[in-house]
């Protein structure tokens, strides 16, 4: 078995934001784009805009790459809150694109309940051309006192 | 009292037609429970933020509340029904603040305004800026942000 880096039998439940390592790269699996996915996303966000068949709505790659985000080689990211982000759409995406993403924490912000995390993540094709991109902030919580 | 749903009008169809400084008002929108378990299962986000009732009894908000990322997805579709067809072209790029919760069960709606129009003769050159704030029945804030669009056709 190849040895992961965090030992689960002694690792917390959660990552805190005293455990959030900086300049590390996470990338998660991938997800393929279906026909499903944009009809319950245009179902559910009720955009009215006309667009032409195979396509991705722009919001929908982001939301998943959400949810990809906890798909990663860690526990889970203690978050309280998401405070923000800044994006940009870089290339469209067609239903039967595969995404993953990947991401680097660089910036930490020590408040006096948690701490603020600046993540940098990239939306990448199957062909590795990133697609989408930008920075997220969160507020995660502090390690419990025992 | 929310105004009328805004219906875009055909003078306003075209990037020619947008003004720098026109506001619009989207319909209204209750954010149910079911939206949110629905969106947990589409994007996989199922932090007990969302989807843990007891937990969140405990936390800085009392109760479940819809991802920010809903919110941000129920504005866009809002927005393109209280904006005209042509401030709503591809995505170019967001800028986003998430203020303060949705609960379930709240009713957002969308003011927006149009700050930004760079102008080209082709189509793929024609930029417009809008400024979003996502309105909850009490009038707070809840979200809020800046998104460009760019125009993939043009007055023929």
């Amino acid at each position: 078995m190849s040895s992961p880096r965090i030992d689960t039998s002694v690792a917390p439940s959660q990552v805190y934001f005293e455990d959030v390592e900086l300049n590390v790269p996470l990338e998660t699996p991938g997800m393929t784009l279906t026909a499903a996915h944009v009809a319950l996303f245009t179902g559910m966000t009720q955009d009215v805009s006309p667009r032409d068949d195979g396509f991705v709505p722009d919001l929908l790659a982001l939301c998943i790459s959400s949810g990809l985000g906890w798909r990663v080689p860690r526990p889970p990211l203690a978050v309280l809150a998401f405070m923000g982000f800044e994006w940009r759409f870089l290339l469209p995406l067609r239903v039967g694109d595969t995404i993953r993403s990947i991401s680097v924490t660089n910036t930490k912000r020590s408040l006096r309940e948690g701490g603020v995390v600046i993540e940098e993540r990239r939306v990448v094709n199957q062909r590795g051309e990133t697609a989408q991109a930008g920075k997220l902030t969160l507020l995660v919580a502090k390690r419990p006192k025992p | 009292m929310l105004s009328l749903p805004f219906v875009s009008s055909p003078d306003d169809a075209f990037f020619e037609d947008l003004k720098v400084g026109r506001e619009y008002v989207s319909p209204g929108r209750t954010v149910t429970e079911t939206d949110v378990v629905m969106f947990a299962g589409l994007s996989g986000d199922y932090n007990v933020l969302h989807t843990d009732a007891e937990h969140m009894k405990g936390s800085l908000f009392g109760e479940r509340i819809a991802h920010g990322l809903l919110g941000l997805a129920i504005q866009q579709g809002l927005a393109s029904r209280g904006e005209p067809a042509a401030a709503h072209g591809l995505l170019t790029a967001v800028k986003w603040k998430f203020k303060g919760p949705i609960r379930l069960g709240d009713t957002i709606h969308v003011r927006s305004r149009i700050v930004g129009l760079k102008g080209g003769t082709e189509p793929g050159q024609q930029l417009v800026t809008v400024e979003r704030q996502v309105m909850n029945q009490r009038g707070e804030v809840v979200q809020e942000g800046e998104s460009e669009h760019v125009l993939g056709s043009r007055k023929p």
